[in-house]
């Protein structure tokens, strides 16, 4: 049996995925940071198999961007916000097991939630056609915004984040062409993330409830 | 290159080349060019509507009109709320971002995409959060913080709106969307639910408004006055854009009303000033989705009418706020007494505000709200009528209690130090909703 590209994109969809749950279950930040980095070069590697498959060389560019600016800018500025004697830096006071199985059955549910509901009565196809691949993007996208709300750290907050926005890239590559905005999206989240982020995370490590913002 | 095509492009890099002007050390110099860029605008109107690169109908003006002069007065207002006040970014850098972020909420407005239209929100995210950090508390990095999570998971989730729109209809530009005679289908009605989910998150939508009142309340009263005046309104013109695709009335109006609802219980024990208008920013906004969710003249015009007077009446609001926590140094409603006697111009400015934004008659926002109102009568939406009527009020007491115990009650200071040109804008943008409401009476007065 002959394998072809798009067979490829199940096994690396599925791997982006795991790299989501990964970071949920982890408790050290430099893990997070680097579960992040694996995971933005797997969405660049979709995108490369997209340009195989479409021969649309925007998704190159989109592939390069990806690499570049999520792979290394932000790793590099995530990285370099944790100084030589922090190596163990961690969440204080955050059980991992608990929220890792929560964010299974939270994911789960959703997708199946948005799948019975929304896929079973309109009909969105992919560009490969198969519209089941479009399960990855939505289970990355329900497990950020977990990571998001189960944590208390800004790296933590900061992961969750890119991994909501790898989400909406990949469902856009799988869904359409429109790379343009694609990339003014990755831009945007680089100025963002790297200049805003790393301002926040001078400023405040851990966010917990505060008096004056009650109510 | 076509003259409107330039004039819009003018207005965009106005408020950056205004910084140039702060920068050059000339006196009033960036004031001089923010004031020509509302000049700019209004001269607009003559050219509209226009389509091209930019999309500007009537609707578009009056938005451009209303985040050209608010830029306009919290940068005045602003050069003396920092005076002998440690900053804590470095003024060159709030100024700067102060422009860029007028301009993306100008771009997100005159573009004709959709898609751009979304980068442009996102783009006052940036541009605006490190605004919001400048008193550099420990409280405004926690709001600062929540308000970059929460809003950019919001627009995050908006841009899966658009991705739907442009596999549904191939284009994501507006005036090409608008002249099509669109069939709505279910993927339609999902794109358009979830913009409403996406963008109302910085509409300030029921329940995904709670960096809303955060924001609001740590930031510089300058910035709250944009973020309550224009940022918001941007936000809902681009819901507005999108929901002009699909129209899903009941689901907006209930989105509204329920917005409402919980907008007028939290402002019921709210104890911080700045905290409270937040709150009733929530509530206006929330009736101007309405009015746009009705449509037709009388919901159109209402919720232009109510957010053009709202715009300066809130940012009268937070200049007067403002100018009282420099005075008092105190956030909480209990802690300001005697305000008439103490700062007796700024107090005059509260209250006009505080009614203004609150919808007195003959506020221009009372004249919103009740074209809304009206609206909503004639399309026999009753039950949500009612509902409304009765939270309206109850948000007025709240506030206007509020507001009138920290100018009358207790004794305070007579004649306190007030800053002339804090107080100074603070009493004319609470004065023109006033004007505005006036000039309505009296168009439609010769009109009929």
């Amino acid at each position: 049996m002959i394998l072809t590209a798009e067979d490829l994109l199940i096994p690396i969809s599925s791997l982006i995925l795991i790299t989501a749950f990964y970071m949920q279950g982890q408790e050290f930040i430099r893990p997070m940071i680097r579960g992040q980095f694996v995971q933005s070069i797997l969405l660049a590697v979709v995108s490369v198999i997209m340009w195989y498959l479409t021969h649309d060389i925007d998704f190159i560019v989109l592939a390069v961007l990806i690499v570049v600016l999520r792979g290394f800018l932000i790793t590099y500025f995530l990285e370099k916000g944790i100084r030589k004697d922090q190596v163990h830096l961690h969440e204080k006071h955050v059980s991992v097991a608990f929220p890792f199985l929560i964010s299974l059955v939270f994911v789960l549910t959703a997708v199946l939630i948005v799948y019975s509901v929304v896929f079973s009565s309109i009909r969105i196809e992919s560009i490969t056609g198969n519209q089941g691949i479009l399960v990855f993007p939505l289970a990355l996208f329900f497990q950020g915004l977990f990571l998001i709300a189960s944590r208390r750290t800004t790296y933590a907050q900061i992961m969750g984040y890119i991994e909501e926005e790898n989400a909406i890239v990949l469902f856009a590559v799988f869904l359409l062409p429109i790379p343009l905005l694609i990339e003014a999206s990755v831009f945007l989240d680089v100025l963002a993330l790297v200049v805003i982020s790393s301002v926040v995370v001078l400023e405040k490590f851990t966010h917990e409830r505060v008096e004056e913002l009650k109510g | 290159m076509n003259s409107v095509f330039l004039l819009l492009i003018i207005t965009l890099i106005f408020p950056v080349v205004s910084y140039l002007g702060y920068l050059s050390r000339i006196p009033r110099l960036d004031s001089a060019i923010s004031l020509a860029n509302v000049a700019l605008a209004l001269y607009l109107y003559e050219f509209i509507p226009y389509v091209g690169t930019f999309y500007v109908d009537f609707t578009t003006w009056v938005f451009i009109l209303m985040v050209t002069s608010i830029h306009l007065l919290s940068q005045v207002y602003a050069r003396s709320y920092f005076q002998n006040h440690k900053i804590g970014i470095g003024e060159n850098l709030f100024y700067l971002l102060m422009g860029l972020f007028t301009t993306s909420m100008l771009f997100s407005l005159e573009i004709n995409n959709l898609g751009l239209m979304w980068v442009g929100i996102e783009a006052t995210t940036i541009s605006s959060a490190l605004l919001l950090m400048a008193e550099k508390s420990e409280t405004s990095a926690e709001a600062t913080w929540r308000y970059i999570v929460i809003v950019s998971a919001g627009v995050t989730f908006a841009f899966i709106s658009i991705i739907l729109i442009y596999y549904s209809l191939g284009t994501l530009q507006i005036s090409s969307i608008l002249g099509m005679k669109i069939v709505p289908s279910l993927t339609l009605n999902v794109a358009v639910a979830i913009a409403l989910i996406g963008f109302g998150t910085k509409v300030g939508v029921f329940p995904v408004h709670t960096w809303l009142p955060d924001a609001h309340s740590e930031a510089p009263s300058p910035i709250s006055a944009m973020f309550s005046g224009v940022l918001l309104p941007t936000a809902l013109y681009v819901l507005y854009r999108i929901y002009q695709i699909d129209p899903l009335r009941d689901i907006f109006v209930w989105a509204g009303v329920i917005s409402v609802i919980a907008a007028s219980l939290f402002l019921g024990y709210q104890t911080r000033y700045k905290r409270m208008f937040a709150y009733s920013t929530m509530e206006n906004m929330n009736l101007a989705l309405i009015g746009l969710a009705v449509g037709g003249p009388y919901g159109l015009i209402g919720a232009l009418l109510l957010l053009l007077s709202h715009s300066f009446g809130k940012a009268g609001a937070f200049y007067s706020s403002g100018s009282i926590l420099r005075y008092t140094g105190n956030k909480k409603i209990e802690g300001v007494h005697g305000l008439w006697k103490s700062m007796p111009k700024t107090s005059g400015a509260l209250l006009m505000s505080s009614f203004a934004v609150t919808g007195t008659p003959p506020f221009g926002t009372f004249f919103g709200e009740f074209l809304i109102f009206y609206a909503l009568f004639s399309i026999h939406y009753y039950a949500q009528l009612v509902i409304l009527l009765f939270f309206i009020m109850a948000a007025f007491i709240s506030v206007n209690y509020n507001v009138t115990k920290m100018v009358f009650s207790g004794e305070g200071e007579k004649n306190g130090n007030e800053d002339s040109v804090m107080s100074g804008i603070a009493v004319l943008s609470s004065v023109i909703p006033l004007l505005i409401g006036i000039i309505y009476v009296v168009v439609t007065t010769v009109a009929l």
